[in-house]
């Protein structure tokens, strides 16, 4: 059995807790995640799959139950801590990209390390190997206003490689991209979890994307319906180079 | 997180708002020209006048009679003189005898204007001048041959004196020796007297103005005891003031309490007049006391206006923390400390004010130099000052430049800190899903 990097047991979030309009978001969520493994995390917009992936990201603590990130206890670490596992744990990707604007592409990939202390050569280094996995490297000066939409999630993919984290936390990482570029997008994401092992959580709310994973977990009304391990996982469409390999 | 990112990041933000950063500088760049340009003319115009006095001639002390128990100008009736209330030769020869070696008297009488015949049988023109041994120090004039009018030339009413460089341009031919030589000078009242030349001096034009030296009227310098019996005065000598140059290795609070208490004592029995004494110092330390509190009331405006200017500073950082909620968020996502969010802001403050310090200090110094030049075309054009003041140096004041470099930075740090730890404190779930 491969290493368990995720480990929540009965995550309760509450909001605006002793007022009136108390509001509890998850009722007791349960998930042990496993290294290398690619979930998605599925559920319909008011499931609460986004307080999840919060407190997922260490962006949030839950209001109860245990949250072991890679053997780290979440809900003991003060803020400082939690930037760090951020930063060195959890790989963001957004639905809106989020780069930083009026920064390179390079400089977008290096901000990571750049907060974890890494040299400055070191870090250029880094983010020009990481802009050629995702196959970005002639656009490495370029700033996000001069990017499209699914160029912006390949340096955003990059970005959240930076500093080799635990997890690939991608939140509608397509959402904002038309079909064709999503596919793009996707692939990258199948790669790093084939070629890196990389663990991935994806939060969608479309099933279409979950069907591509190893594993759904359903998500409505703050619970967890159901978690599917498909096995072994369905064939996905591969990207030109993956194809070469296979037909190895 | 290191601090060149932190001023890329500053700079390529500032870069982003050129026109918006540029009138937040503003109150910073009025606040900070306005003290350098103060402080410019403040040492300006304390050096000129520095330089002007010391061009004078510099250890001079002056004592003078003054009515005692004055309080009131307005209510005082005044008293008459009688010839035992001035300061008498007598008093003046027991002080030098009491501290010898630190006093030399150097008062003036000029009794008027002669004339001699030189060998080209042209008129050269003096003005003839009694004086004591301390007159040419007194007047900043150095001996440049033979020697000084002595004590012995003063008390023996000899003959002596001493003429100009200029003076011998005019009278005397090249290589000709003048010291040693007798000149038959013709006084305005016709009488003709002989005068044996002992010394001469190089005269400074920058305090007496500039002229054609081949005709310039300038100084012969007799002993006044001489010149007090050409002018028909046979009565012993008095003085309502006398002028002393004193010698500068003694320190000149102490000499001042030596002609203090010397002639508080000789007037101790006179219930109408007493003596006062004024040096050189004093008039520096008057003059410094004024340009001192005329750039700290500027001072204290351009201080207003910093805070001003910093309130501004403080107005568009809090803009731009909001606008920049969203990149907050990213960055706090991606592992920013709360530290390194508010050094990010810090320094954008600090470079903001920097940059209007420098500005405002270039600003200044220009102002400065403006002013001295109209300053200098307005003393160059008026012969009267322009005898007075010497050339006017445009001397910024480096502690000004110092200081308002660091007010600057400290301007940037306080009004930054606010909105920056305002951004560092930001929520990152909230920050991220900011529009």
């Amino acid at each position: 059995m491969a290493r368990t990097i995720i480990q929540m047991s009965n995550i309760i979030k509450r909001y605006y807790i002793g007022m009136p309009n108390e509001l509890q978001i998850l009722n007791g969520i349960s998930i042990d995640i496993h290294e290398g493994e690619f979930v998605a995390i599925v559920g319909a917009s008011g499931s609460g799959k986004s307080t999840l992936m919060n407190i997922i990201g260490a962006l949030d603590k839950p209001t109860e139950g245990s949250y072991f990130l890679n053997g780290t206890d979440i809900n003991r670490l003060s803020d400082k801590e939690l930037s760090k596992i951020r930063n060195k744990e959890i790989g963001f990707v957004f639905q809106t990209f989020n780069l930083i604007p009026r920064t390179t592409a390079l400089k977008n990939v290096e901000l990571p390390m750049l907060y974890a202390g890494i040299s400055r050569r070191e870090r250029a280094k880094k983010a020009v190997k990481l802009l050629e996995m995702v196959d970005m490297q002639d656009r490495s000066t370029h700033k996000p206003n001069e990017l499209s939409g699914g160029q912006k999630q390949r340096v955003a993919i990059a970005r959240a490689m930076a500093n080799d984290p635990s997890i690939i936390l991608a939140d509608e990482p397509t959402g904002a991209l038309d079909s064709k570029t999503g596919r793009l997008v996707m692939d990258i994401f199948h790669r790093l979890h084939k070629q890196e092992g990389k663990t991935i959580v994806l939060i969608t709310h479309s099933p279409e994307l979950a069907e591509e994973t190893e594993r759904i977990i359903t998500i409505s009304d703050g619970s967890v319906i159901s978690d599917v391990v498909k096995n072994p996982p369905k064939p996905v469409s591969l990207s030109k180079d993956e194809r070469g390999t296979d037909a190895q | 997180m290191n601090i060149f990112e932190n001023l890329r990041m500053a700079f390529s933000s500032i870069a982003a708002n050129k026109m918006r950063s540029l009138l937040t500088m503003l109150g910073i760049i009025i606040g900070i020209s306005a003290v350098i340009t103060i402080t410019t003319l403040g040492s300006t115009l304390r050096a000129t006048i520095k330089n002007t006095l010391n061009s004078l001639g510099s250890n001079l002390m002056a004592v003078y009679i003054q009515q005692k128990n004055v309080d009131n100008y307005y209510d005082t009736v005044e008293i008459e003189w009688t010839d035992n209330d001035f300061i008498s030769m007598e008093m003046i020869d027991g002080l030098l005898e009491k501290y010898p070696g630190e006093f030399q008297v150097a008062n003036e009488n000029p009794i008027g204007n002669a004339t001699i015949l030189n060998s080209k049988n042209k008129t050269v023109k003096m003005n003839i001048v009694g004086a004591y041994e301390g007159t040419l120090s007194f007047n900043a004039y150095k001996l440049i041959a033979g020697r000084n009018l002595s004590s012995g030339d003063i008390k023996g009413k000899k003959h002596t004196c001493i003429v100009s460089d200029i003076f011998v341009e005019q009278y005397f031919k090249e290589r000709e020796e003048p010291v040693g030589y007798n000149l038959n000078i013709s006084l305005e009242n016709g009488i003709i007297q002989n005068f044996t030349i002992v010394g001469v001096y190089k005269y400074n034009s920058l305090s007496n103005g500039m002229g054609d030296r081949s005709t310039m009227r300038t100084p012969v310098y007799i002993p006044d005891t001489v010149a007090d019996n050409l002018n028909g005065n046979y009565y012993p000598k008095t003085f309502y003031s006398v002028n002393f140059t004193y010698n500068a290795k003694y320190d000149a609070n102490l000499l001042k309490a030596h002609l203090t208490e010397y002639f508080d004592e000789q007037y101790k029995a006179n219930k109408n007049f007493g003596t006062e004494v004024i040096s050189m110092e004093d008039q520096l330390k008057t003059i410094d006391m004024v340009i001192n509190i005329v750039t700290l009331v500027i001072t204290v405006i351009a201080a207003i206006s910093l805070i001003v200017g910093g309130v501004g500073v403080m107005n568009i950082m809090l803009v731009s923390v909001t606008e920049r909620t969203r990149e907050i968020g990213i960055r706090k996502a991606l592992g920013a400390k709360r530290r390194s969010i508010k050094q990010q802001f810090v320094t954008e403050a600090v470079i903001i004010c920097l940059i209007g310090g420098v500005i405002g200090i270039i600003a200044g110094i220009l102002n400065g130099e403006l002013a001295g030049v109209i300053a200098g075309s307005i003393v160059s054009s008026s012969p009267e000052y322009g005898e007075i003041l010497g050339d006017i140096t445009v001397v910024p004041s480096v502690t000004a430049i110092v200081v308002s470099l660091v007010f600057s930075t400290l301007t940037g740090i306080f009004f930054g800190l606010y909105p920056a730890s305002k951004a560092a404190k930001m929520n990152p779930i909230d920050a991220l899903r900011y529009d």
